[in-house]
């Protein structure tokens, strides 16, 4: 076992080093992923939707009511406007702070601590390759053959 | 003109906190889920008590980054939320407190007035934010001056200092921590360690509420958890549920192989409390940003000298991660740390941090000044769409 593992460290050695630009774009796209609603399709994503809104009991008592309800498609298409579109426009609304950019909590007076991304524990290495936090020779074998590398970002 | 009743919605980005100020008040997903099991229809919002397998739920959520995005899905939302199914109101008569995220953007708040107004026909609306409510609760009980109000939701953390009633914006600090964050997080160590639960957000989000706390000892309850056998006092199996016998997941210890039960498990180690501890360490998962207790402290300081004693005194938690058990004394203790001596710290919980802020609205409501907070339908069609930029301070 043991000199399985050191003949793998060996050939990491010899292995292919990430640049910072590549540790980087890594280190971002795993805050983005914290962000995301979904990690697979719509299940529903080959159903023939037929574009028919729910229709739900009116909830005004008073029989008539002035003007029929709008669908849902025309919001939609009424106040259509990504996430970065509005922080652009609040540069504007609201250019000096206190805003929503100001807001941003600063970064910590503590140092940070680094936590094996094997096993979560903490850890006191620093893979060659990647700059991956590991604990321990097994943590690394099993970084190497799983990650490192092998996730292209 | 005065109503016996309001309507009250918190239109939060993972749950509608929603309701007439004289009863309980619905908590409602605040979303679109499609399920594997049900092909006919999707859920909306909870209808998903209806739904009889909800593994590998799809999301579709009209916030994005904690701000209302996707209108399409709100409005189908808040059709189904103002519906009998759910929770009716005739906002021709009933007058509408309506929630919204600090700083949020000016086009979205002139769609906010513009669909209640003209759609919903709304007769008196009151837009405001969540945490004017959770402070509005807190002082009316408390008679104090300042209040630090601590809103940690799904999006993220705000922290909000307010001096006699009134936000000190300088003093907003928010941390891009919340909910979703622990709940992926979760799922990304666990499909890495163990099983691939990816495409599980709802499943796992149960498993962290039901599994997950917040140490008061980080570095000690590590080296408990490195332990094997009884010594190990942390480690628990989570059942997953199975969708026929078992609707919700649950903890228990970890039987003997030879007592092995025929259900699926997630071995619950120190990911019990390294998910919460986001909340006090974002650079953990690289998000440079203070925890709360140091955020807290940033943000008190910011404040005129004069008000940080009562500040100090009066910090109040609330919002769904306020659930996890520990999360008040970890705070206390390290604002309590962090804070010169000569300050006492006073941190208290939301009785109900979901609905703690809905409540506030009750309260408000009931104030003798409530009408005149609020804008009319009168107004806004005579003095047009600006009024509600003057009156609403978002
Ligand atoms: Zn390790
Ligand atoms: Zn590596």
């Amino acid at each position: 076992m043991a000199s399985r593992e050191s003949g793998r460290v060996k050939d990491a050695e010899k292995r292919r080093v990430l640049d910072d630009a590549a540790r980087k774009r890594r280190a971002r796209k795993a805050v983005e992923a914290l962000e995301q609603d979904n990690f697979h399709d719509d299940p529903h994503a080959d159903l023939v939707m037929s574009k028919k809104v729910p229709k739900f009991a009116d909830s005004n008592e008073k029989p008539t009511r002035k003007k029929k309800s709008r669908s849902a498609e025309y919001y939609k298409l009424r106040f259509r406007k990504t996430f970065g579109q509005l922080v652009e426009e609040e540069a504007s609304f609201r250019p000096e702070p206190p805003n929503y950019l100001s807001a941003q909590a600063p970064p910590s007076k503590f140092p940070d601590r680094h936590f094996c991304a094997v096993c979560g524990f903490t850890s006191n290495y620093t893979c060659i390759s990647c700059g991956a936090r590991y604990c321990s020779v097994k943590c690394l074998g099993t970084h190497l053959d799983t990650r490192c590398l092998k996730w292209t970002a | 003109m005065s109503e016996t009743s309001c309507y009250i919605l918190d239109n939060g980005a993972y749950t509608a906190k929603v309701g007439l100020s004289t009863m309980e008040p619905k908590i409602v997903p605040n979303c679109i889920m499609k399920a594997k099991s049900e092909r006919r229809r999707p859920f909306i919002g909870s209808q998903l008590d209806e739904c009889r397998d909800a593994s590998g739920l799809f999301y579709i959520l009209p916030f994005q980054k904690g701000f209302l995005i996707n209108w399409d899905t709100q409005k189908t939302i808040w059709d189904f939320i103002f519906s009998k199914e759910c929770c009716p109101v005739n906002f021709s008569e009933t007058p509408l407190i309506l929630t919204e995220p600090l700083f949020n953007f000016h086009s979205i708040q002139e769609a906010m007035t513009e669909i209640f107004f003209e759609e919903y026909e709304c007769q008196s609306l009151l837009r405001i934010n969540a945490t004017d409510l959770a402070e509005y609760h807190y002082r009316k009980l408390h008679k104090n001056e300042g209040t630090v109000v601590v809103d940690s939701g799904y999006s993220f953390t705000y922290i909000v200092p307010y001096i006699n009633g009134k936000k000190y914006k300088e003093g907003i600090r928010r941390i891009d921590v919340g909910g979703k964050v622990l709940t992926n997080h979760l799922k990304e160590i666990l499909s890495y360690r163990q099983l691939n639960v990816m495409e599980e957000s709802y499943v796992i989000n149960q498993a962290k509420e039901d599994s997950c706390f917040v140490s008061h000892d980080f570095m000690g309850d590590m080296q408990i958890t490195r332990r094997t056998g009884s010594r190990n006092t942390i480690v628990k199996d989570y059942v997953l549920p199975d969708y026929t016998t078992l609707r919700r997941g649950y903890l228990r210890d970890i039987v003997r192989p030879n007592e092995d039960l025929e259900q699926q498990t997630l071995r619950m180690n120190n990911e019990r409390f390294s998910i919460p501890e986001l909340l006090f360490h974002p650079s953990d998962v690289g998000i440079p940003q203070m925890g709360i207790p140091e955020a807290i402290i940033n943000s008190i300081d910011s404040c005129p000298e004069g008000n940080k004693e009562s500040l100090l005194e009066n910090i109040i938690l609330y919002g769904g991660n306020a659930l996890f058990p520990g999360f008040r004394d970890r705070v206390f203790n390290e604002v309590r740390a962090l804070a010169l001596d000569h300050f006492d710290v006073n941190v208290s919980i939301a009785e109900n941090p979901i609905t703690y802020a809905w409540e506030g609205g009750k309260y408000l409501f009931k104030d003798p000044d409530f009408y005149s907070f609020c804008l009319t339908k009168e107004e806004y069609e005579e003095e047009g769409r600006n009024l509600a930029f003057e009156r609403f301070d978002i």
